[in-house]
C-alpha cells in the first residue's frame, strides 16, 4: 500500500485554500488547484473537483466570499477572496499547525530525550 | 459561531432552488485544464481525458456539493413530506376522517390541559410560592383550620422552621367617598404579611409592627384597582385619610397591579383593601379558643413540609400541656398554599384530564385502524417501491412521515378548536376554579400540544409502519388485496376492543356523574329555596354603635319590606345556609358539659328575626320559634336543630333546659324554647351540621342577610324595591350579594354539573369514535367475505344465516371489549371519589345502562354491513375474482 502521493485531509485542504487565497488574493477554483499542486511539488494528489464543496463550506462559514468576474483569458469565472474572519482563521490554524509540526518533529527526532 | 452560520446557510439552502453556478465553474475549470494540457503538447482527445481524470467525476462532485450546500437529512425529510402530502391528498376521505379524529382528540386534550395548567400547575404569582403554606389544626379532609391569635403568637416565638408567620381575618368595611357608600372586599393581616408575600408597594410603604396593635391599626393599603376606581389613581393618596364605617383611616401604600390576593380570595373574598390585624395578647378576640384567624407562613429555605409539620405538632403538644383547657386532641396540617387554594377542584380537574386522555387514546386507536386498513390497500405500492430498491428503513420512515403529517394537521386544527373551547369552558365553569381567567393557549400549552402530536404520531403510526415495512417482496407481490392477512386483522380487532373498553369507562363515569347531579337536585337541603331572594347589607358607623339602633333598623326594614307588593314573608339573619359563611360557637348545655369544656361541641349559629323559619320553609319540630315576646330585656332564649338536640342531650327533650353560648363561664344562660328540623349549611354533600338559632334582639349582628319570600314567580324582581327600602332607611348603607336562594343552591353543585357535562361530552365522542372503529372493521370483514357470502347464498343459506355470519365477527369483539371495559371502569370510577354523591362508584344501574347503551350502539354499527351482506348477489360475487 505504498502511495507516493498523500491524500488530502479535509482540514488541511481548508488551510491550504485559505493560505493560497491569502497569498494570491482573489482567485478562481482552477487557479487555487494549480497553485496547491505547484506548491506541493505535485506531491499531493488533489482530486481537483473536491475543491468545490470545500470552497462552498468555507464560504458558508464566512471565511471567504465569492464573486463572478473575468479570468486572465477573458472567460467568466468565480473568484474567491479571503474575508477578515477568514484571515483570522488562517492565522489561528496556521499557528495550530505549526505547533503540531513542532511537537511531532520533536517526538520523531531520534536523539531527543522525552 | 461560524459552525452555526454554516448550519443556518445550509438550512436555507435546503429550501432554495439549486443554483447552476457549479456547472459553470466546473466547465471553466475543465476548459482551463484542457488548454493547459494542450499547451503541453497533447492531443485534444488526450487532454480531455486527462482533464476529466484530474477533475474527478462530475456526478460525484455535484453530489458532494449538494450535500454541503444543504442538510441531507432535511432534504430527505422534505421529500418524504412532499410525497406524503401528495399521497394523502389522493385519498381525501381517509385524510379528512383521520385529521378530524385527531383534531378532536388533541383539541379536547389541549383545552382541558389549558385549564388544568392555569388552575393547578402554574406556580402561584408570588415569589418562591413553594415555600408558602397555610397552618392550623388538621381538618378531616386534610385542610388546615383557623387559629387563635395567642396560639400563633407563641408559634412565632418558638418555631425554627418558619421564616415568617402571619394571620388574616375577614373584614367588610364600608367606604364613603363624596357621600357615596361602597362595601369593600377586605382583609386584615399581620404587619409582616406583605413582607412574607414579598410584595413591594407601588406607592408608599407596607405596615409597621407598631401599627399592628389595638387602637393603632387604622391605616390601610389599597389595591391598584381600588386606587384607580375610587381615587382616580391620585399619586398623592399616600398619607391622606379616607373614611370607612365613620372612622378615618390613613392610606400608607398602594399595591402594584400585578399583586393577586389569591390567598384572601380563597378564604374570604378577593381583597381590595388591607389593614393591620391590630390584636395583642390582651385583646378580647385574641384568646386561644377564638379561632377565627387564618394562619399563613413562609418556610425557611430548605425546610420540608414534613419537618415543619413535625415541629408544629411538637409545639401544639407543648401548648396543650401548658393550657389543657384550650386545646382538644388533634394535630397540625401544614398545607402548601397552591394546594390550599385549589384543594377541592384538584380531583375534578385530574378526572377530566384522565377522561380526555382516554378520548385521545381512542382517537389514536381509530386512526391506527384506518392506517392498517389503508396499508393493506397500499401493500402493492410499497412492494413496488421495495422491489425498485427502496430500503426498508426508508419505507418505514416514509410511512411515519405520513403519520406525522396527519398528526400535525390534526394538532393545528385541534389547537384552534382548543383556543375556542377554553373560552366557552371558562364561561360555563363554576366560579370555584381559581385563576381560570388566566387560562389561554400559550407557549406551555402549545408545547403540550406538540408533545401530544408526537406521541399520537408514534402511537398510531409505528405499528402500521413496521407492519408494512416488514412485508417481504415475494409474499407481497403474491398478495391479493382482497385476502386478509391474519396479523392486520388481529391488530384491528385489538384496537376495536380497546376502543370499546375505553368508551365504556367514560360512559360509566359520565353515568355516575349524571346520577350524582340528579341526586343533588333531588336531595333535600332542609329548607325550601324556591321563590326566595337574598341580599346582604352591613349596618356600620357611629349610628349603629349600640345594639338597639341596629334592632330598630331591622324592625323598620322587616315592616316596610313585608308591606311591599308580592312579598309573602321577610326575615334577617347573620348568615344563611349555602351563603358561604361559617360561624360556629361553643355550646355549653347545663348538665351536659364535658369535663373539659373545650371538648363541648361547636355549633353553627344563626341570629335571626322571627319570620326566618317561614321564609326558609324550615319545619318546627317542637316548642316554639321566636316572636315579639323575645325582646332584648326579656328571657334569653335559644332554638336548636334536631341534630343538636340528639348530639348534646342524646334523645332527651331539651326544651326548658339552659345553655351558655361561646364561653362556659360567662354570659347569660339561655333557655331552649324550641327544636327545628335540620338544614344543610355548606351544601347537601356535606353532612348536616348541628345548628342553633337566637333572636336578633338578644344576639344582635350588624352584618346581615335579608331573605325575602315572594308569592310571584321571580324573586329577583323584588331586588329593586327592597334596595329602595334600605336606601330610604339609610342612604349610606350599601347593598351587595344579591342572589336568589335557588341560585346559591345551584352554585353549590356547580362543580358536579361541570364535571358531568364534560364527562358526558367526552363519553359521547368516545362512543361515536368506538362505533366508527367497529363499523370499519365489520364492514371490511363483509367486503372480504363477499365471495363466501355469495357461495353460501348460492348453496341455499337463509337471510338469518347471513346476518349470523356477519354478527359473529363483531359480536366477539363487542363481548371482549365490553368485558375488558367493565373491569377497567370498576377500577377507574373509584378515582371519582368525592365527586360522586348519593350513588356508589360501582352503581349497578349505571354500569348496566352503560353496557346496554354500548351494545345498542355496537349493533347499530353492524346495520350497514349486514344490509350490504344481505344484498350480495351470488352471481356477481362469484364472478368477482
Amino acid at each position: 500500500m505504498t502511495q507516493p502521493k498523500s491524500d488530502v485531509l479535509q482540514g488541511t485542504l481548508d488551510l491550504m485554500v485559505l493560505k493560497t487565497l491569502d497569498t494570491l488574493g482573489a482567485m478562481h477554483g482552477y487557479g487555487i488547484a494549480q497553485r496547491i499542486q505547484q506548491i506541493s511539488g505535485n506531491l499531493l494528489q488533489l482530486n481537483q473537483g473536491t475543491l468545490y464543496p470545500a470552497l462552498l463550506r468555507l464560504e458558508q462559514r464566512g471565511w471567504i466570499t465569492a464573486k463572478w468576474g473575468t479570468s486572465e483569458n477573458n472567460r467568466r469565472a468565480k473568484f474567491y477572496s479571503l474575508t477578515r474572519a477568514g484571515r483570522k482563521q488562517l492565522e489561528r490554524e496556521a499557528a495550530d499547525w505549526m505547533r503540531i509540526v513542532e511537537v511531532m518533529a520533536r517526538v520523531l527526532s531520534p536523539g531527543e530525550v522525552m | 459561531m461560524s459552525a452555526l452560520k454554516e448550519w443556518f446557510t445550509r438550512l436555507l439552502g435546503t429550501f432554495r432552488r439549486p443554483a447552476t453556478d457549479l456547472d459553470d465553474e466546473l466547465a471553466f475549470h475543465r476548459e482551463m485544464l484542457v488548454e493547459k494540457l494542450r499547451a503541453e503538447g497533447r492531443s485534444l482527445e488526450e487532454s480531455r481525458r486527462l482533464a476529466a481524470i484530474q477533475l474527478g467525476g462530475a456526478t460525484q462532485i455535484q453530489e458532494a456539493y449538494r450535500d454541503q450546500r444543504n442538510l441531507p437529512f432535511l432534504e430527505t425529510l422534505m421529500q418524504d413530506v412532499r410525497y406524503g402530502v401528495r399521497v394523502l391528498r389522493r385519498s381525501p376521505g381517509f385524510t379528512t376522517a383521520a385529521v378530524l379524529t385527531l383534531a378532536l382528540g388533541i383539541g379536547a386534550n389541549t383545552a382541558i390541559f389549558t385549564i388544568v395548567d392555569a388552575v393547578l400547575l402554574r406556580p402561584l404569582p408570588f415569589s418562591e410560592p413553594d415555600r408558602l403554606v397555610t397552618v392550623g389544626d388538621r381538618e378531616p379532609d386534610g385542610t388546615s383550620s383557623n387559629v387563635g391569635y395567642v396560639t400563633l403568637a407563641e408559634w412565632r416565638e418558638r418555631s425554627r422552621t418558619f421564616a415568617a408567620l402571619t394571620l388574616m381575618r375577614s373584614w367588610q368595611p364600608t367606604l364613603f367617598v363624596n357621600g357615596e357608600a361602597e362595601r369593600l372586599a377586605a382583609v386584615r393581616v399581620s404587619w409582616n404579611y406583605f413582607d412574607m408575600m414579598q410584595v413591594r408597594p407601588a406607592l408608599g410603604r407596607t405596615f409597621t409592627p407598631d401599627e399592628d396593635k389595638p387602637d393603632r391599626w387604622r391605616v390601610v393599603m389599597l389595591s391598584d384597582a381600588l386606587w384607580r376606581r375610587r381615587f382616580g389613581a391620585d399619586p398623592s393618596i399616600v398619607g391622606r385619610t379616607i373614611v370607612m364605617n365613620d372612622r378615618e383611616y390613613r392610606v400608607v401604600g398602594v399595591l402594584p397591579p400585578t399583586f393577586q390576593p389569591l390567598d384572601a380570595a380563597k378564604f374570604y373574598t378577593a381583597a381590595e383593601i388591607w389593614a393591620p390585624l391590630g390584636y395583642d395578647a390582651a385583646f378580647r378576640d385574641a384568646c386561644r379558643g377564638c379561632r377565627h384567624l387564618r394562619a399563613f407562613g413562609r418556610l425557611k429555605p430548605g425546610v420540608s413540609l414534613e419537618q415543619a409539620t413535625a415541629e408544629m405538632n411538637a409545639l401544639r403538644e407543648q401548648q396543650r400541656r401548658e393550657n389543657p383547657n384550650e386545646y382538644e386532641d388533634g394535630s397540625i396540617a401544614v398545607v402548601p398554599l397552591q394546594r390550599a387554594i385549589t384543594g377541592d377542584v384538584r380531583t375534578a380537574l385530574f378526572v377530566l384530564l384522565a377522561a380526555v386522555a382516554f378520548v385521545l387514546l381512542i382517537a389514536c386507536a381509530n386512526v391506527a385502524n384506518l392506517l392498517i386498513a389503508r396499508s393493506l390497500v397500499r401493500q402493492r405500492e410499497i412492494v413496488l417501491r421495495t422491489v425498485l430498491g427502496a430500503a426498508r428503513s426508508r419505507i418505514v420512515r416514509q410511512l411515519m412521515t405520513e403519520s406525522a403529517i396527519l398528526s400535525v394537521a390534526g394538532a393545528v386544527l385541534g389547537v384552534v378548536l382548543a383556543a375556542f373551547t377554553v373560552r366557552v369552558l371558562a364561561g360555563v365553569a363554576p366560579v370555584s376554579l381559581p385563576r381560570l381567567e388566566e387560562a389561554a393557549v400559550d407557549g406551555r400549552v402549545l408545547a403540550f400540544a406538540a408533545l401530544l402530536t408526537a406521541v399520537c404520531a408514534l402511537l398510531f403510526g409505528i405499528a402500521p409502519a413496521f407492519r408494512s415495512g416488514r412485508t417481504g417482496a415475494q409474499q407481497a407481490l403474491a398478495i391479493d388485496s382482497r385476502t386478509s392477512t391474519g396479523g392486520a386483522s388481529r391488530a384491528r380487532s385489538f384496537l376495536v376492543v380497546a376502543d370499546l373498553a375505553l368508551a365504556l369507562v367514560l360512559l360509566a363515569g359520565a353515568g355516575l356523574m349524571l346520577r350524582t347531579v340528579s341526586q343533588l337536585t333531588k336531595a333535600n337541603p332542609g329548607f325550601n329555596p324556591s321563590h326566595v331572594l337574598t341580599l346582604q347589607f352591613s349596618l356600620v358607623g357611629k349610628v349603629y354603635a349600640e345594639d338597639p339602633a341596629v334592632v330598630a333598623f331591622q324592625d323598620q326594614f322587616v315592616q316596610r319590606v313585608r308591606a311591599l307588593p308580592g312579598v309573602e314573608s321577610v326575615a334577617l339573619a347573620g348568615q344563611i345556609p349555602f351563603g358561604g359563611n361559617y360561624d360556629c360557637r361553643g355550646f355549653h348545655a347545663r348538665g351536659f358539659m364535658k369535663a373539659n369544656t373545650i371538648d363541648d361541641p361547636c355549633i353553627e349559629t344563626y341570629g335571626v328575626t322571627p319570620d326566618y323559619l317561614r321564609v326558609m320553609g324550615i319545619h318546627l319540630r317542637g316548642g316554639r320559634f321566636f316572636d315579639e315576646r323575645d325582646t332584648a330585656s326579656g328571657q334569653q332564649v335559644l332554638v336548636v336543630s334536631e341534630t343538636t338536640a340528639r348530639e348534646v342531650w342524646g334523645g332527651a327533650n331539651p326544651i326548658g333546659t339552659e345553655v351558655r353560648i361561646g364561653s362556659a363561664d360567662e354570659g347569660p344562660w339561655r333557655t331552649v324554647v324550641g327544636v327545628v328540623a335540620d338544614a344543610h349549611h355548606a351544601d347537601v354533600t356535606t353532612p348536616v351540621s348541628a345548628s342553633l338559632y337566637m333572636p336578633q334582639t338578644q344576639f344582635t349582628e350588624s352584618y346581615l342577610v335579608a331573605v325575602v319570600k315572594t308569592a310571584t314567580s321571580d324573586p329577583a324582581s323584588l331586588a329593586p324595591p327592597v334596595r329602595a327600602v334600605i336606601r330610604e332607611l339609610d342612604p349610606a348603607t350599601p347593598v351587595f350579594g344579591i342572589a336568589t336562594l335557588e341560585s346559591l343552591v345551584a352554585d353549590a353543585g356547580a362543580q358536579h354539573v361541570f364535571v358531568m357535562q364534560l364527562l358526558s361530552g367526552f363519553a359521547a365522542v368516545a362512543v361515536l369514535l368506538a362505533s366508527i372503529g367497529l363499523y370499519g372493521v365489520v364492514s371490511y370483514t363483509v367486503a372480504q367475505r363477499t365471495r363466501e357470502v355469495g357461495i353460501r347464498v348460492a348453496l341455499g343459506a337463509k337471510r338469518a344465516d347471513v346476518v349470523r355470519l356477519v354478527l359473529s365477527r363483531g359480536a366477539g369483539l363487542v363481548v371482549v371489549g365490553l368485558g375488558a371495559g367493565l373491569v377497567a371502569a370498576l377500577l377507574a370510577t373509584r378515582f371519582l371519589g368525592s365527586l360522586v354523591f348519593g350513588v356508589s362508584p360501582e352503581d349497578p344501574i349505571t354500569f348496566t345502562t352503560a353496557v346496554g347503551v354500548l351494545t345498542v350502539v355496537a349493533l347499530g354499527a353492524h346495520l350497514i354491513p349486514v344490509r350490504r351482506a344481505l344484498r350480495v348477489d351470488p352471481a356477481t360475487a362469484l364472478r368477482q375474482e
